[in-house]
């Protein structure tokens, strides 16, 4: 696969050009704190990574980002079809698929092996078709990481700090100011084969060289090696530590809904006002610590207490997703759930605690 | 046959009423759907019975009482329309003060001392408690907010006359606000009462630029404790804290803390 080499102003007037054909989205401010990924316009401040950029000044930050870039891909709300009565008696379904070319850019390693296990587990058993569509027609533009964003990354402590599967175009900041381009698909190629980007034909060094620039250890690092920390997680039932941290919790779903690897949804059918018979299904976003998630018709509710939905939520992303799909751990340690807590309930701790009390049973309790 | 609406008003505003005339653009599919029999804010005839009546206002006299009591033996299915009706809102703040220092307050001690001295005395809109209309009578479906939402009022009565209801998820407003992708308002540095609210909003406060009141109530096993103890972190004293619950949910809030 081709590679480049392009100055900080090529790679912005490309990426603009980009915007003139397709919805580009890029990681803009928002409020007084955080990011969304917004459609780039004229007039959006647009500013990539730089080699030497302290802590502070990294231009976007994963936590921050509320929404996560793959929810672009599977939005929090979506019409997913109509349907109106036939000339059989029947009922004829219009399926709402969206095959809108978008190009996201500015997504850091973390989302991006996010979006990796999304495609994964959209594609299985029953294909989710509008989220395949809208994947199929968007490409992918990572940037990789020579800070951690902030206090609540553990990105290298979870395994996706140098996570690099599914990106089209992957962009390293260097040395001299210039960007590395790597073009690691197909699409990637044929996206910048006309940019008038310098050949590189050594990528792999270049970009070692800048991640030497990463401080070591890069963000929040468990106390025991990752595998060990899963598998505390998958052979821990009764525990303390469950109940330890939700205390404070409001089950409010948050850390569900801002999750880069949450993907259920809640389902509703509507009935148009205007044109009896008609109406549409359309589902959104639903999230495990919600406390009406588990609970079935006649009222029972499998996970009726915090703790509960806390360990299914912690076990879903280090024990059972990780089980079925080969990818390693589903919380990638972007640090999203713990950062937008209002009462900073972090996966991260919950994680440490389960790994810290199975090495020592007895100190479990205390 | 057309299933027969109709509308009534306790202590209120009207607001609700006029949030559902705000309807105006599908008004005229409504009526194919339904026929409204009584409304005072948009018809002047009456009527003996109807399906379902939605009420707005909270009760405060007990001739308040007797007029609603009554509207639910003249229909099938009665909604408490709005924050007052539903939890009694604002007005319920003075169920914090026993009636004759309320009775104090709002007259003036002449019209007090009458009241302790004068058997025939009572001023006209005087009460010593106000309630939501649960209290008084059976209701069977809530429609929350100060002002109801007028998306939620159709999709009950789309979802009515199909023979279903719809679902409203008991969940806090975080979760408007993020699949709406607000910012978290404590992350700007102001306070929310987003995390012990009841959804259905839309965040539509937080999406413009404010912050959660609570206006659509208390959410069933809010985390009370929790939530004191983030406003207390943020800055606020017990009497400011007890001040935002106090505001509309002052009924619920009491209730939940006895
Ligand atoms: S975001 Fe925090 S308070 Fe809300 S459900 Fe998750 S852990 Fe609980
Ligand atoms: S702004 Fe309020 S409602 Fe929205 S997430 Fe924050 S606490 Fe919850």
């Amino acid at each position: 696969m081709t590679s480049f080499l392009a100055n900080e102003q090529a790679l912005e007037d490309w990426l603009r050009r980009q915007a003139e054909r397709h919805e580009v989205y890029w990681p803009q401010r928002m409020g007084k704190a955080s990011y969304a990924f917004q459609r780039l316009r004229r007039r959006s401040p647009l500013r990539l990574d730089r080699l030497d950029d302290a802590p502070a000044s990294k231009p976007f930050r994963a936590s921050a980002c509320v929404v996560p870039p793959g929810r672009l891909l599977a939005p929090m709300q979506e019409l997913l079809y109509r349907f109106e009565p036939d000339d059989d008696g029947g009922y004829r379904f219009i399926p709402c698929l969206d095959p809108t070319e978008r190009l996201i850019a500015g997504i850091r390693p973390c989302d991006l092996k996010a979006i990796h296990l999304m495609d994964a587990v959209n594609a299985e058993g029953v294909p989710d078709a509008h989220y395949l569509t809208r994947r199929a027609h968007t490409t992918l533009i990572a940037s990789n990481c020579l800070q951690p964003c902030d206090a609540h990354c553990f990105c290298e402590a979870a395994g996706s700090l140098d996570w690099r599967e599914g990106a089209d175009v992957f962009l390293t900041p260097q040395a001299d100011g210039q960007q590395l381009v790597e073009c690691l698909t197909p699409r990637g190629e044929a996206l910048c084969a006309d940019a008038g980007f310098s050949p590189c034909d050594a990528p792999e060094e270049r970009r070692q060289s800048a991640e030497a620039h990463r401080p070591q250890p890069f963000g929040r690092q468990f106390d025991a090696p990752l595998v060990k920390v899963m598998a505390a997680v998958d052979e821990t039932w009764d525990s303390p530590v469950w109940d330890k941290h939700v205390e404070r919790c409001f089950s409010c779903g948050t850390c569900n809904l801002v999750c880069p690897t949450c993907y259920c949804f809640d389902m509703r059918d509507d009935l148009d006002i205007e044109h009896p018979g008609c109406g549409s299904r359309s589902r959104c976003a639903d999230g495990c610590m919600l406390p009406e998630f588990a609970e079935v018709a006649g009222g029972h509710n499998f996970r009726a207490t915090p703790a509960a939905r806390q360990r299914h939520r912690v076990k879903r992303k280090l024990a059972y997703l990780p089980t079925q799909f080969a990818d390693g751990s589903f919380c990638v340690g972007c640090g999203r759930c713990g950062h937008q807590c209002t009462v900073d309930i972090d996966i991260f701790d919950i994680a440490n605690d389960l790994a810290a009390a199975s090495e020592a049973p007895h100190a479990a309790d205390d | 046959m057309k299933p027969k609406i109709a509308f009534f008003d306790m202590a209120s505003c009207e607001g609700c009423q006029l949030a559902i005339l705000d309807c105006e653009d599908i008004f005229l599919h409504i009526l194919d759907l339904v026929e409204i029999v009584e409304f005072r804010e948009a018809l002047s005839e009456t009527a003996p019975r109807f399906d379902i009546a939605f009420v707005e206002g909270s009760i405060h006299r007990e001739m308040d009482a007797e007029r609603l009591r009554s509207i639910r033996a003249r229909c099938d299915w009665l909604v408490s329309l709005g924050a007052c009706a539903y939890n009694g809102n604002v007005q319920a703040r003075s169920n914090a003060l026993a009636p004759g220092e309320n009775m104090l307050r709002v007259y003036g001690p002449e019209a007090y001392h009458r009241t302790q001295t004068d058997p025939h005395y009572w001023p006209l809109w005087a009460h010593s408690r106000v309630r939501p209309l649960s209290q008084v009578v059976a209701v069977d479906y809530h429609l929350r907010g100060c002002p109801v939402d007028r998306e939620e009022f159709l999709q009950l009565l789309k979802r009515r006359i199909a023979g279903a209801l719809p679902r409203v998820a008991a969940q806090a407003v975080c979760v408007e606000c993020k699949r709406a992708g607000n910012e978290c308002v404590f992350e700007h540095g102001d306070t929310c009462l987003g995390p012990v609210t009841w959804a259905g909003c839309n965040a539509v406060c937080i999406g413009g630029g404010y912050r959660c009141d609570g206006c659509r109530g208390l959410l069933p096993g809010a985390n009370l404790a929790a939530h004191r103890e983030l406003l207390r972190e943020h800055g606020l004293s017990e009497a400011e804290i007890d001040n935002r619950y106090r505001l509309f949910c002052a009924e619920e809030v009491a209730e939940a803390t006895a």
